[in-house]
């Protein structure tokens, strides 16, 4: 029998000039299960050393509503990463 | 998108902004005065000349965050209706990027709530403009939204 797959796929957004620095505006990504919002974005900069420089000015949100970054992921969330806002 | 509750309206549009209908929609027989915000594209940013504007949002949650704006309206202040709209894409020099009217009985409480949703909109609804120059665009330098539930910032002592 398969392994049960110890991961969580969530949906994840970027907005604003992060939005520019990582290429794309939204991925659905498989993600380790029990990991933090701080991971994802960890994961990211990883991939895009660049993005690493943000984190203290960026907001995170899951399911729409700002979200602390230790906050647990769960399969079918919406992250996204916000820049400071600029509306008006 | 309107609240039963209220009336109010909160939308994001792509298409020009028209004040005289959000007007006429917080206008009512029961009201005394309407205070409204209209905000428009400056033609200059740090004195460097803008060329036009591009807006974009987090949609459904900018729509949650309005929402939410209206709501903490109706608790601080005695007022009627709510018309917050913001317009999103390409803004020319001059057109409204964001117009705001409150109704209510008596016109410090329209000014105070008028005052305090473009205050907040512009702190805590996820949208982004994106400037641009002759010689290229840059992001708008943004305000931060309110800290997240996990690290709530100390009340000052009243």
């Amino acid at each position: 029998m398969a392994p049960v797959s110890q991961t969580v796929r969530v949906k994840v957004l970027f907005f604003g000039r992060l939005k520019d620095v990582v290429g794309q505006s939204e991925e659905s990504l498989d993600f380790t299960a029990a990991s933090t919002i701080e991971q994802l974005f960890a994961l990211y900069s990883e991939r895009i050393p660049q993005l690493a420089k943000y984190r203290s000015s960026v907001l995170a949100s899951r399911n729409q509503e700002f979200a602390a970054w230790d906050a647990v992921l769960h399969s079918g969330d919406e992250v996204a990463f916000l820049p400071p806002v600029s509306g008006g | 998108m309107t609240t039963a509750l209220y009336d109010d309206i909160f939308q994001l549009v792509r298409e020009p902004i028209d004040p005289h209908s959000l007007i006429d929609h917080v206008r009512a027989p029961e009201d005394g005065a309407i205070v409204t915000f209209d905000g428009f594209v400056r033609n200059q940013s740090h004195n460097r000349p803008t060329l036009y504007l591009e807006y974009e949002a987090y949609e459904p949650m900018a729509l949650t965050k309005m929402r939410g704006i209206a709501a903490a309206l109706h608790e601080k202040y005695p007022i009627h209706r709510v018309a917050i709209v913001h317009r999103l894409g390409r803004l020319e020099i001059g057109e409204t990027s964001v117009f705001i009217a409150v109704s209510a009985p008596h016109r410090a409480d329209a000014f105070d709530a008028c005052r305090f949703a473009i205050d907040t909109l512009k702190r805590a609804v996820p949208i982004w403009k994106k400037e641009h120059f002759e010689d290229g665009a840059v992001w708008a330098d943004g305000e931060l939204p309110p800290a997240p539930v996990a690290t709530p910032r100390a009340k000052p002592a009243s």
